[in-house]
């Protein structure tokens, strides 16, 4: 120990062991000092960020896959105070390409950022492209001017523009009724309102990610994707829907009606071919949706509005009474005019007698007398519960936002009273949506079979196609039953040489003729016309429900209402591919 | 005494020593130095990967804003209302129901239209990085462990 050479490495030792515990002792030091907290804190924003990630808004097509709903490109213009370096050139330019107040613009571009608090500024959002282009051109522009020796070079250094979705609705006003709107202008809380938009907005979100990004590129990978939001295909076709509203529009300008609606449903699988309605609005400008609909004027008649349908309903009736076996449809009712239940006197639509009558003349001549007969035949309580299976005491369940029902009333009830019975067997003193019937009457056209009424026919999700299959709600009639009012009511309608009659193929159908109920009673004098029917009668593809509201040409269902249907299924038949009876039934033969 | 002296024979020079250790010493500071060397290029090439990778995400969101926008486009220039326009204007008039003529086509029958495969029948195989690239040097110690036969355990007899 005593070698000279011991004390030189003792001293150098000593000397490295005071230099690590000064290090050490000033690390101690710094991680207790009062900012230490601050320090930390700005150093954890120095190795990433954490943002919330809003997936992508999912499309939404037609049956045909043509984009009904998508979304396209907008920018947000705004202001990077920290590297401003021409607030007059960007207060200039903001102002000429963006139509914003120069003034103003100029306060924005010269505000000192403030650390953590003010480092942005937004100056306008939803800028289309055209604009951002003429941006980048004026930009460019600036970067490669020549420059003299004693100019300065012009520049927009401090204003940036990010590119981000807005939701766009390609077709306009069609179909505007089925697809809603989705709020775009609220870029974090926006949601559906109304139609699929509603009804599907949590699907078509997607879930939001709030992701911590690091800034070390090593560790980048760590970045997860954010699937975007379902899709959906919906069972409409716009060629379809377009021919349909196209048909509504000329009904309502032909008839004078306040509003109209026409539902094409497809009674085998339940699914909505088509739905017209007005008003519509255009959903790319949603916010005009209170000039559009005033008051209380629903977005979506068919599913929202109520009403009472009229004679309409004389298909339910009959099917029940036939289906529960109290007429059958060689049943012959002797009409006098009138008939009296609970106190109620029923006249027929003339006031007039009709004497003998099997159950078809009684549709056919829509005999409000015959009707209350057959409901009494019925009883009360089978008549009910008859209502009840076809659904009309509930929301069909459709997948639009914004279904509503009027409640049944039924014996029992405070406000139910005997007369009601016959009154409701042709469709008065009960209210209804159009879906309503439309499902349940479709349940006569199906064999029976009451299906589901639905918009989505498929979603995608994660890259794969999941199809919506249809659903039975119920078999409210029996198959035969079914068959045998279809057939009475093709009878019917030819017997009568309707105007809703199609030429070359079969149709079965009801006219609809219902006064409007006032605080005084059945006193305004004018009429909601209907009427349904579906076809071809052995094999239905469709059923086409048609309401005219308060039409000033004619009161009548039948002369409203039925030639409206006939124009429409014209065209159906032909964008649905069904060739005439003839060749229909002979490539069925011959597939045979 | 004699055992003792050819020890001390074949003790070596203290500067052979100093020699050796300082050669010691050199070949672990050049392993260090080249270990450092090796992760310090491949740090460097990782993080330039990462940033790569960063720029290919701003790029696929770029590129997903972009497809999203110009379906739109396709989809406003093909909407009913437009083509419904062009029609007009290029003189076409719309056909009578009545004149549509039907051909039955043998052995066609309409196909249903899809948008993507059913979750079930065709999904694809997802794009996926072989464990070599990405487990740890853990890891796959980890694995190889795991792969060597364990104790033998008594296996119970087999009653036939």
């Amino acid at each position: 120990m005593n070698n000279p050479s011991w004390t030189r490495y003792i001293l150098i030792l000593l000397v490295f062991a005071l230099v690590a515990g000064s290090v050490g002792a000033r690390m101690v030091s710094i991680q207790n000092i009062p900012a230490a907290q601050t320090i930390l804190e700005n150093s954890k924003k120095l190795v990433g960020v954490t943002q919330t990630i809003y997936p992508e808004r999912g499309s939404i097509y037609d049956a045909q896959g043509r984009l009904l709903a998508g979304n396209e490109t907008v920018y947000e213009v705004g202001l990077d105070l920290r590297s401003i370096a021409q607030p007059e050139t960007i207060a200039s330019v903001a102002s000429s390409v963006l139509g914003l107040d120069y003034s103003s613009t100029l306060v924005y571009a010269k505000t000192e950022p403030i650390e953590d608090e003010k480092l942005y500024i937004v100056l306008d959002s939803f800028v289309d492209k055209e604009k951002i282009a003429q941006l980048e051109l004026i930009e460019e522009d600036y970067t490669n001017r020549d420059i003299g020796k004693n100019e300065t070079r012009p520049s927009l250094e401090g204003l940036i523009w990010t590119p981000y979705n807005k939701r766009s609705y390609p077709e306009g006003d069609m179909g505007a009724n089925l697809l809603g709107f989705y709020a775009f202008l609220d870029r974090v809380e926006g949601r559906g309102y109304y139609g699929v938009e509603e009804a599907y907005n949590d699907l078509l979100a997607g879930t939001p990610k709030t992701e911590y990004t690091p800034f070390d590129p090593q560790k980048i990978t760590s970045v997860d994707d954010i699937p975007p939001g379902a899709s959906l295909v919906l069972t409409f076709d716009r060629e379809i829907q377009a021919m349909v509203e196209q048909q509504l529009a000329e009904a309502i300008d032909w008839s004078g009606a306040e509003s109209g609606t026409i539902v094409v449903y497809n009674p085998e699988d339940g699914s909505i071919i088509a739905m017209a309605t007005t008003p519509r609005m255009d959903p790319n400008y949603y916010w005009t949706q209170g000039d559009v609909f005033p008051g209380s004027t629903p977005f979506n008649r068919p599913i929202s509005e109520t009403y009472e349908p009229g004679s309409v309903f004389k298909v339910i009736t009959m099917a029940s009474a036939l289906d529960a076996g109290a007429v059958k449809p060689d049943t012959v009712f002797t009409d006098t005019g009138s008939i009296m239940v609970g106190g109620t006197t029923i006249t027929n639509w003339n006031y007039g007698a009709w004497g003998d009558q099997d159950m078809t003349g009684c549709l056919q001549h829509s005999l409000n007398v015959c009707l209350s007969w057959i409901a009494t035949q019925l009883g009360a309580e089978q008549f009910y519960t008859y209502l009840k299976n076809f659904g009309f005491d509930r929301n069909t369940g459709i997948d639009l936002g914004g279904e509503s029902h009027w409640p049944l009333k039924l014996p029992g009830d405070n406000q139910w009273y005997e007369g009601d019975l016959a009154t409701n067997s042709f469709g008065q003193g009960i209210s209804v949506t159009p879906i309503q019937m439309a499902m349940a009457i479709g349940a006569v056209a199906n064999e029976g079979r009451m299906m589901a009424p639905h918009i989505v026919k498929a979603i995608i999700m994660d890259g794969h196609q999941y199809d919506v299959n249809p659903v039975i709600v119920g078999n409210p009639i029996k198959a035969e039953t079914a068959e045998t009012l279809t057939r009475m009511l093709v009878d019917s309608l030819e017997e009568e040489s309707s105007v809703a009659l199609v030429e070359g193929y079969t149709v079965a159908g009801k006219t609809g003729t219902a006064e409007i109920p006032t605080p005084f009673g059945y006193t305004s004098g004018v009429t909601n016309t209907s009427f349904v029917g579906w076809g071809p009668a052995e094999d239905p593809k469709f059923l086409v429900y048609v309401w005219l509201e308060k039409p000033t040409i004619s009161i009548w269902g039948s002369e409203v209402a039925a030639p409206v249907f006939s124009k429409v299924v014209q065209n159906l038949v032909v964008l649905m591919d069904i060739p005439p009876d003839p060749i229909r039934l002979q490539a069925s033969t011959e597939d045979k | 005494m004699k055992t003792k002296n050819i020890i001390q024979a074949y003790r070596q020079a203290p500067w052979r020593m100093q020699l050796q250790w300082i050669g010691i010493f050199l070949l672990i500071l050049v392993s260090i130095a080249a270990i450092a060397g090796v992760y310090l290029s491949l740090s460097g090439k990782a993080a330039v990967t990462g940033r790569r990778i960063q720029k290919l995400e701003y790029q696929v969101s770029a590129l997903e804003l972009q497809i999203n926008d110009l379906a739109s486009q396709l989809a406003y220039a093909s909407s009913a209302r437009v083509m419904s326009e062009r029609a007009k204007a290029l003189d076409m008039v719309q056909r009578d129901p009545a004149q549509a003529v039907y051909l039955e086509v043998p052995g066609y029958s309409a196909e249903s239209f899809t948008l993507a495969p059913a979750p079930s029948a065709n999904a694809l195989p997802s794009p996926s990085i072989l464990p070599e690239f990405t487990a740890s040097l853990w890891d796959w110690l980890g694995d190889i462990l795991a792969q060597l036969p364990g104790p033998a355990e008594n296996t119970p007899e087999v009653q036939p």
